[in-house]
């Protein structure tokens, strides 16, 4: 589950290369960059195009403020508060669709239905960390999936390791219930 | 779409250049309009009241040069939480004034009070604007925290100079006319800047089609 965790120096110097216009390291810093992002889009409960579409928003977003970014820092938290906004934009977003979508129509019934798949540990995962408040559901999958320090995670959050601390302790016990109902569940 | 307009950045000033950027602009302002404005709270304050209010207004705008350095670069580092800078800012004030002042109102409590309210505006819309210059480069994702970050450091700079100006140092005065007007002025720039934040969202959706 855990994520390899990016060499920071490496990506700072990706990073500085980037802001003097050099296109080898921005390729090689999406390459790098891309796959932990789009995991993190992916487990805010939305489809993979969904998440593609949310990578390709950010990356623009990185795009134009890369000046920001400052080389003496370190980069995945810089990526990841830009992804922060990328993602609560695009909820924002989808939840002004939603909500006019509704005023126009109900939805007829037969779409809601959905094939049932038989789960893989991967999707139950996923489905326990979905049903996490929002703010819990961000800090473990910075720590546990994107493998960022309590550190990283808080300046990624604007927020202090100590706070980022009692939202996992949260999570895992939220986690820790849920996993123990699904186990008396299956008895 | 990106290597297609990648052009050299200048990276941006560090959080603590920029903070002292937004602190000389606060102190050279504050000066200057405590040299040019008349000082009829001076003589009326007392020493503690000055030492209080001097502090207060002063380390609110250290606080929030500080606070708005932080919001121009994602994923930097600021120890002090912002719920915790809005509540500072509010509370000691309201607290000191409360205790230090005289709680003593006159017949004339409104119309003493809106030179004073349209002062703070004068002083600070301005202000908000000047700051506004200064952070766009990199407050790129405004939101209501932004807008209110910016105007609390406009207020501030704002209240400085009207507190050694104003004539009528009595608690009640001071809480409805110079700190409800803060509130209002704080108050406007969060919703300013939740309203550009829905602008170039929509902006943005009316490109996606």
């Amino acid at each position: 589950m855990g994520e390899i965790s990016i060499d920071d120096r490496e990506l700072r110097d990706l990073m500085t290369r980037y802001q003097n216009a050099d296109a080898a390291a921005l390729e090689d810093l999406v390459a790098r960059v891309s796959p932990p992002l789009l995991r993190f889009f992916g487990r805010s409960g939305i489809g993979r195009s969904d998440a593609e579409d949310l990578l390709q928003d950010c990356w623009i977003r990185i795009h134009r403020s890369r000046h920001t970014y400052r080389p003496s820092e370190p980069v995945m938290p810089w990526i990841y508060a830009i992804a922060r906004h990328t993602r609560l934009d695009a909820y924002r977003k989808r939840r002004r669709l939603e909500s006019r979508e509704v005023l126009v129509a109900s939805i007829p019934e037969r779409l809601h239905q959905v094939v049932p798949e038989t789960p893989s540990e991967e999707d139950h995962f996923s489905r326990l960390v979905a049903n996490l408040p929002d703010s819990q559901r961000e800090v473990i999958v910075m720590l546990k999936v994107s493998g960022m320090s309590l550190e990283e995670v808080a300046r990624a959050t604007s927020s202090t390791p100590g706070a980022v601390k009692q939202k996992a302790h949260r999570a895992y016990a939220a986690l820790r219930r849920a996993l123990g109902k699904d186990r008396e569940s299956a008895r | 779409m990106l290597t297609s307009s990648l052009t050299p950045v200048k990276p941006i000033p560090s959080q603590s250049r920029l903070a002292f950027v937004f602190l000389a602009v606060f102190i050279v302002c504050a000066a200057g309009l405590i040299a040019i404005l008349n000082k009829a709270g001076f003589h009326l304050m007392t020493g503690v009241q000055m030492a209080f209010m001097t502090a207060i207004l002063a380390g609110g705008g250290i606080l929030f040069s500080f606070t708005l350095a932080w919001r121009m670069i994602p994923g930097s580092r600021w120890g002090v939480p912002f719920s915790l800078v809005l509540a500072l800012s509010v509370l000691l004030p309201i607290a000191g004034i409360a205790l230090l002042f005289p709680w003593t109102t006159s017949s004339a409590f409104v119309s003493e009070g809106w030179p004073c309210a349209s002062l703070e505006l004068i002083i600070a819309v301005p202000a908000a604007v000047v700051y506004w210059l200064l952070a766009r480069r990199g407050a790129l994702f405004a939101s209501s925290g932004l807008g209110a970050t910016l105007t609390g450091l406009a207020v501030f700079l704002a209240l400085l100079p009207l507190q050694f100006q104003c004539m009528f140092q009595h608690a009640p005065h001071l809480l409805v006319w110079h700190g409800g007007t803060a509130a209002l002025l704080v108050g406007s720039g969060a919703l300013i800047g939740k309203l550009a934040r829905r602008a170039r969202l929509r902006k943005q959706e009316l490109k996606d089609g």
